[in-house]
């Protein structure tokens, strides 16, 4: 083999590898359903326990609205989630962001109930500390993944939980509404979007 | 002059090449993704992560998932240490056949 060619083939696998590790980094997971699912169960959720009362509020009198909606939600997030995520691989980057959102959620399944069910919860406590977990979860992910968007999102949440100290109820439901459109239904569909747009760029060959 | 490093034969070829440095990115890999990626066959595919196992750079891990059988490939220590050696081999051999002007 002459020189040339054994430079062309030399350089040809110093290419390959560099294809393959951004192959391999291409994000694979599909997550910005969570964001619409979520989004909705909590639109459903409200409009449910309002059902009847003639005023939107976030209890209402229908008192298995918050319990059944989340149920479901969890359930279904649980199922899609491994039906979807079944042959991904994981970096540990995406490891992090999802184990992270399990813990929050984890945490709401347990404190939720618990203050509802003591008689502790009311409106003001339960979207102070939503916001703070949502803001939080949002704001490390959005660190992790430098995703400036999903910061955004995590702003909306901190300063939600901060106005739920000081507003009234009927303001505290029309602001916790209008986070939820912007940063899970909003969000959740431009997040669906990018990664459409990302895995129709299709695969690299070797 | 120094000697010039000599390349890892069994990192050397495309497939294995391929494979290892998609391994090198992510904790773990199933087959089929594997197969999507590098566009190859069943066939070829497996043999060439056998031979990277023979080599001890990939360790494998059958499973099942909502009960379909499931193949997950991990690269060693061994592994990684290989295909940074080999890069380094192939860059100095890059450079130095820059250097007499091929």
């Amino acid at each position: 083999m002459d020189k040339s060619t054994e430079m062309h083939e030399l350089r040809e696998r110093l290419e390959l590898i560099e294809s393959m590790i951004q192959e391999g980094r291409r994000k694979t997971e599909s997550w910005g359903w969570t964001f619409l699912l979520w989004g909705a169960a909590y639109f459903v959720a409200i409009f449910w326990a309002s059902w009847g009362n003639g005023s939107l509020s976030m209890w209402g009198h229908n008192a298995v609205a918050w319990p059944v909606t989340m149920i479901v939600a969890a359930a279904l997030t649980t199922l899609i989630g491994i039906r979807m995520d079944s042959g991904h691989p994981h970096t540990t980057l995406g490891r992090a962001a999802i184990s992270l959102w399990i813990a929050v959620g984890v945490s709401m399944i347990l404190i939720f109930p618990a203050l509802a069910t003591s008689g502790r919860l009311d409106v003001h406590l339960f979207v102070a500390l939503v916001g703070t977990m949502l803001g939080t979860a949002n704001g490390a992910s959005a660190l992790m993944l430098k995703w400036k968007i999903q910061f955004g999102c995590a702003v909306v949440w901190w300063a939600i939980s901060v106005a739920a100290c000081f507003v009234s109820d009927a303001q505290l439901t029309v602001l916790f509404l209008l986070a939820l459109f912007l940063c899970q239904i909003v969000f959740g569909v431009y997040a669906m979007t990018r990664e459409a747009r990302r895995r129709k760029l299709g695969a690299a060959h070797a | 002059m120094p000697e010039l490093p000599e390349l890892n034969p069994v990192i050397h070829g495309k497939l294995r090449l391929a494979l290892l440095s998609l391994l090198s990115t992510v904790e773990e890999a199933e087959f089929t993704w594997l197969r999507t990626r590098t566009g190859s066959t069943d066939g070829n595919l497996g043999a060439q992560l056998a031979k990277l196992e023979e080599a001890g750079y990939v360790t494998l891990e059958k499973r099942f998932v909502q009960r379909k059988p499931q193949t997950l490939y991990r690269m060693t220590e061994t592994g990684r240490a290989a295909l940074a050696e080999y890069v380094r081999a192939l860059k100095t051999l890059l450079g130095e056949a820059m250097e007499s002007g091929a």
